[in-house]
């Protein structure tokens, strides 16, 4: 099994979803997130002092698959998130020990 | 029967209520929102709480002594100035207060009050209430609570009844000739010279506040300043006392100035800042600068000299606010919100241009039959540039005498409580002081008693081991 995390702009999150879906998951983790990477932040000014933002609003998308499965999610979400524009984000696969599902205690494949 | 005697006229008295709740208003919520949405998060309870405690406190001191320090007969403490300096303190607690409101001093010079003592002493207690509120701005984010609980009643006491009483109160400068329509002097320029000082003597906010002051809700710091405008309807427009010509005078030139000095700061804005952007909050700053500026000169000036009052305060208020707030003193003393600005330079701006604008067809009170209208005189429309000077004189008065008390009310609390809170509670912010934030985030409570854990280990020193960590 992997674990596949992808930081994504977030108001690409719609397209993202649906595009995961139609790859075949069931279900993903979303979290709102901050960071930088090659798109820096931004200045924010208020009462005439300038304040440095040096982080940038971004999702961040969380889901296990099987391993067969996971080139396929990659694609789509690289296809759906992608504008070419800097601050697109990343995507990563790492690999799961283990998985279980709490409601029915199932483990790995079954739980998934 | 009659439900009132006949010289309560119902108009003049439903105004005077009418007009000082709306002034009620303007503190709360007004500033109490205004301040919670432009400090850093972790201060809006804190700041929320200092304005309405103090709210109330001023409440309970005018009633007590507070109105008839600022309103009530002459205390003679000694020749010229202390002659008339300050009234005698005395209760307004009896029955009595449903009389005739009268100002001792001011008897004969203008026309009898119209409604009874209570009307007259809400009305006056809401300026005397907001501005203890407004000096607040200057020590946000560090000042002990307890310090403000003291503070707020001793200034009360000692600076504004004085302001009062010497400009309004019918004292010594009212009888030189110095005008305040509406509290320039009294209520803005005392606040952001207070302010200043009691910033100072305070000590400034944590390095990490001071670099990192981002405000939290703009959306809530609008609805103060909205309130705060349209309240300044009641502030100005209550002020002649009478429900009259001189009143709509005063609403539409509050209103002209405000509009004119917040399109004058964005332009500023737009064309000369660093950042060359119009900002919302710099909009405010603009608003607040009108309100005040024209605060001491509403009902004297024509609606052309609000106009021009609009301009001149919002340059002067925008250039010491980019520039003057950037030198040396400035940075060191932590005015968090700048009320030295938007409240001392444009209150004093204001106070005057009065000199400078007032215009003698600008009738305060008719003359009727046998008397001659009440109007004042500047230097432009009444040729009596005298008044310049009047202005100047008065206004030096309180910014000495208000610096001085403010100053020492201080020292004397410092020798028995610290001023300024604790490094460790200012890290924390309103969870430190009150146990409270301003957004709590109900998911995270838990109820297993757990809530012990974060006391004991805060309690614990740093040096000691550290608590037990608790066992999930």
């Amino acid at each position: 099994m992997k674990l596949i995390t992808a930081i994504i702009k977030p108001f690409t999150i719609d397209d993202v979803r649906h595009a995961v879906e139609v790859a075949g998951v069931l279900g993903m983790t979303v979290t709102e997130v901050q960071g930088y990477g090659r798109q820096r932040g931004h200045t924010e000014v208020y009462r005439g002092a300038e304040y440095a933002v040096d982080f940038v609003p971004k999702a961040r998308i969380d889901v296990v698959v099987d391993d067969e499965f996971a080139q396929r999610v990659v694609d789509a979400i690289v296809g759906a998130a992608r504008t070419g524009k800097i601050g697109d984000g990343k995507v990563w696969v790492s690999p799961v020990e283990s998985v279980v599902r709490i409601r029915t205690g199932e483990r790995n494949h079954d739980a998934l | 029967m009659l439900p009132y005697p006949d010289w309560l006229n119902p108009g003049d008295n439903a105004w005077q209520l009418v007009a000082a709740t709306l002034v009620g208003l303007m503190s709360i919520p007004g500033i109490a929102v205004l301040y919670a949405g432009i400090v850093q998060k972790k201060w809006a309870v804190n700041t929320m709480l200092m304005a309405f405690t103090g709210f109330s406190l001023v409440l309970v001191v005018w009633v007590l002594w507070g109105f008839k320090m600022g309103f009530g007969q002459p205390l003679k403490l000694g020749p010229g100035i202390l002659r008339a300096a300050v009234g005698i303190p005395h209760t307004i607690l009896s029955s009595n207060n449903q009389q005739i409101a009268m100002i001792p001093l001011l008897d004969g010079t203008m026309p009898s009050f119209r409604f009874s003592e209570t009307t007259l002493a809400y009305f006056q207690f809401v300026f005397a209430g907001i501005t203890p509120l407004l000096f607040l701005g200057s020590v946000i984010g560090r000042i002990s609570f307890k310090v403000w609980l003291i503070f707020v009643p001793l200034w009360s006491t000692f600076a504004y009844s004085v302001n009062a009483f010497l400009l309004w109160g019918g004292g010594w400068w009212a009888q030189a000739g110095a005008l305040d329509y509406s509290g320039g002097y009294v209520i803005h320029l005392a606040a952001g010279t207070s302010g200043f000082v009691a910033a100072a003597v305070i000590g400034p906010r944590l390095r990490r506040d001071r670099d990192r002051a981002v405000p939290n809700n703009l959306p809530l710091a609008a609805v103060g300043a909205g309130v705060l405008w349209l309240g300044w309807n009641g502030f100005n427009g209550g002020d002649p006392y009478f429900s009259g010509a001189d009143a709509s005078l005063a609403v539409l030139n509050t209103n002209l100035t405000t509009a004119v000095a917040l399109l004058t700061w964005v332009l500023w804005d737009i064309f000369l800042s660093k950042q060359r952007k119009p900002t919302f909050l710099g909009a405010i700053n603009g608003m607040i600068t009108g309100l005040v500026a024209i605060t001491p000169a509403a009902g004297f000036v024509n609606s052309f000299g609000a106009m021009i009052i609009g301009v001149v305060a919002s340059t002067l208020v925008w250039f010491s606010w980019n520039f003057l707030g950037k030198t040396k003193p400035f940075k060191k003393v932590d005015d968090t919100l700048g009320v030295f600005h938007t409240h001392g330079v444009a209150g004093l701006a204001g106070g005057l241009l009065v000199g400078v604008l007032a215009d003698p067809k600008v009738v305060e009170y008719l003359g009727g039959s046998t008397g001659t209208d009440v109007s004042f005189s500047g230097w432009l429309y009444g040729h009596h540039p005298k008044q310049i000077l009047i202005q100047a004189g008065a206004a030096g008065t309180v910014i000495v005498w208000d610096a001085l008390v403010t100053f020492v009310i201080l020292k004397v609390l410092g020798l028995f409580m610290k001023l300024r809170l604790p490094d460790d509670v200012l890290e924390s912010g309103d969870l430190g002081v009150h146990d409270e934030e301003a957004y709590p985030d109900e998911s995270l409570v838990t109820t297993s008693g757990r809530a012990d854990w974060p006391k004991a280990s805060r309690a614990a020193k740093p040096d000691s081991e550290p608590a037990e960590p608790v066992d999930d």
